[in-house]
């Protein structure tokens, strides 16, 4: 129902710029849920999958990665990086590398302000923030420079060779390894968060941080462990990406309106950080990306309208949680007289 | 200096009381939309700037209403309002002008100009560094001071300092706290929103995605920085803003062995550094960001 209130504001603003919604809201959902779209639309939501995944293990120790979009620009560049340097192996030896090296890199980004809370408590909202900016200009630099592919004039590497493309699963679509891999870390997290003993640990923590003390819970490592698996997912997030749909790495790889760091936070929190809602949201919210895209080339709806929407979900979603209960309250309280 | 002066002293204030607004960086946003809009359309940039502040206001209205009445996470919903601003910023600035917009993109013609104090500006050295600026940054200096007065001298600020640390003694104790916490956050909002204006139409003269980048989070962490007291801040901001304005010297010197990229990274390297350092285990007022849910 709160997300019927999203799209009825998603339409309100539409007909404010003098469009039709109900034209625009097919677009949308021909763009994204249409069995000929269902491909693109589970290809947008692999890297999305990867990064609220993550996001979702730092997040239940309470620990907010806001960095993830860094993290998978670094990953990414890696990935370019690497496969450049190991072209001349073979795709099975070759791609684990790269995957693994996208991984490290992304945790890597995200040591810094891991140690720095860990140590000295230092919000880790700001830090890992600001070297979201940080690694994009880093990006940007290395794609501009060192990097940059001299037969192109835009900054991205050279084109990985074709053996190192991420192989299609489902021929005739463009659905490739990463996005198995990205479904393939959903039962790998949920066993991380409810069957082993760290899952445990991250919730203690995420409760209440003094308590998880005097339980014994070694917090600094807690963190640090939870930041590099938060970037190592994200890192690989942007891994997928490279190999699998831009064979390259350049600069908009994440959706200018809707990057895949900042949406997965969105993901992460409306899948109340489990695992299997977590797959569920992002494939519908990579639906709502694409379906923007089209909504925007079909019917000249500005691509400004995902970022919009997705938002007020997020927002009708949390404010729900609220509403539900005190609902149920009110009709409790009533009937108990 | 200014935009993150004037934020950093609203978000001391509100954080002050219990408030962890993070949605300063859109109400910035939108303020620097609305202002750059009304002052396109109309010419008239004390309009702009005017609504410049309530677009603010009311961005922060939206975030108190969730925080406060509905007493949801603060963190959360002050990000979600942030990535709201800037698809519907974007989204609208397209709507206004077209889809594509042209090589040259819309600007306005007068852009607000320094105030050049009578005497005082014509000092040697001085006159020109510390009397020659947009009249919002003699606002911003005056805003600090007297919310620093307000904060420690005043009985209004022991009263918001009392609801930072427990509001729900406070409450108790007769203090209205979510009015207070209310009426600081739509101030707030009215500052950011202003402080957002100047990006438009004071340091430059148009409108792009995201022209914020991340100013509203460095005001935040400028913040912890100043330890919660707005003279600190005016120290920090003023740091914050040398390393900016030497990123952009050294990318005019045109020192072609140092790219600008890495120019442009010295303002965020230069915020984890400074919290690095000086940002150790420091205590914020005990209350915040915990939602506060009236015991009645």
């Amino acid at each position: 129902m709160t997300i019927g209130i999203a799209f009825l504001l998603g339409a309100a603003i539409i007909v404010l710029a003098g469009r039709n919604p109900a034209t625009a809201y097919y677009w949308m959902f021909r763009g994204a849920f249409f069995p000929s779209a269902l491909p693109e639309t589970l290809i947008r939501a692999a890297p999305l999958l990867l990064v609220s995944l993550g996001l979702a293990v730092a997040f239940t120790a309470k620990i907010w990665n806001i960095g993830a979009e860094g993290q998978l620009y670094i990953g990414g560049m890696l990935a370019a990086i690497t496969g450049l340097m190991l072209k001349d192996l073979p795709a099975p030896l070759a791609m684990p590398i790269i995957f693994l090296v996208a991984g490290l890199g992304g945790a890597a980004w995200a040591f810094l302000p891991a140690f720095l809370r860990a140590k000295y408590e230092i919000n880790e909202i700001i830090t890992t923030l600001m070297l979201n900016y940080v690694a994009i200009y880093l990006v940007s630099y290395l794609l501009n420079n060192p990097f940059k592919d001299p037969l192109s004039q835009f900054p991205e590497t050279q084109t990985l060779p074709e053996h190192l493309w991420a192989p299609i699963l489902v021929p005739g679509t463009r659905l490739h390894l990463g996005v198995f891999i990205a479904f393939l870390f959903v039962p790998l997290v949920f066993f991380l968060l409810r069957r082993t003993g760290f899952g445990l640990k991250l919730e203690v923590l995420g409760a209440n941080s003094k308590a998880a003390k005097y339980a014994g819970v070694p917090s600094a490592l807690l963190i640090v462990q939870a930041m590099l698996v938060s970037g190592f997912l994200a890192g690989l997030a942007g891994g997928i990406e490279v190999l699998g749909v831009q064979h390259k790495m350049r600069l908009g790889i994440s959706p200018p309106m809707s990057p895949y760091g900042f949406t997965g936070i969105a993901v992460a929190l409306l899948g109340f950080l489990n695992p299997l809602l977590i797959a569920l949201t992002s494939v519908f919210l990579g639906g709502v990306i694409n379906g923007s895209m089209t909504m925007h080339r079909m019917a000249g709806i500005p691509v400004g309208m995902a970022g919009i929407i997705q938002a007020l979900i997020i927002i009708f979603i949390l404010a729900s949680y609220f509403v539900e209960e005190s609902l149920l309250q009110r009709v409790l309280r009533g009937w108990k007289r | 200096m200014t935009p993150v002066l004037l934020v950093g002293v609203a978000e001391v204030m509100v954080e002050r009381s219990g408030v962890l607004n993070l949605c300063v960086e859109g109400a910035m946003l939108i303020g620097a939309f609305s202002a750059f809009m009304v002052a396109y359309f109309t010419g008239s940039l004390g309009l702009a700037i005017l609504a410049a502040g309530l677009s603010g206001l009311l961005l922060c209205l939206l975030f108190s209403f969730l925080v406060i009445v509905l007493a949801l996470d603060q963190m959360v919903t002050g990000l979600a309002i942030n990535l709201l601003t800037v698809g519907l910023t974007s989204y609208l600035y397209r709507a206004c002008f077209g889809w594509y917009v042209s090589p040259v993109p819309p600007h306005i013609e007068n852009v607000l100009q320094p105030l050049k104090i009578p005497i005082l500006s014509d000092l040697p050295i001085v006159g020109d560094v510390l009397f020659n600026h947009v009249p919002l940054t003699y606002f911003a200096l005056l805003f600090a001071i007297l919310c620093w007065w307000l904060l420690f001298k005043t009985k209004l600020g022991l009263k918001i300092r009392a609801i930072g640390e427990d509001p729900q003694i406070a409450e108790y104790l007769g203090i209205n706290v979510n009015l207070i916490r209310f009426l600081l956050l739509l101030l707030e909002g009215f500052i950011a929103g202003i402080a957002g204006s100047l990006l438009s139409i004071a340091f430059y003269n148009m409108f792009l995605d995201n022209m914020t980048q991340g100013r509203g989070y460095i005001a935040i962490a400028l913040v912890i920085l100043a330890r919660w007291n707005p003279l600190l801040l005016l120290g920090g901001a003023f740091f914050f803003s040398f390393i900016d304005a030497l990123q952009l010297r050294i990318q005019a010197i045109g020192f072609t062995a140092f790219p600008y990229q890495f120019a442009l990274m010295m303002p965020y390297l230069f915020t984890i550094a400074v919290l690095a350092i000086a940002g150790r285990r420091v205590k914020g007022p005990a209350s915040l960001a915990k939602p506060f849910k009236r015991v009645r």
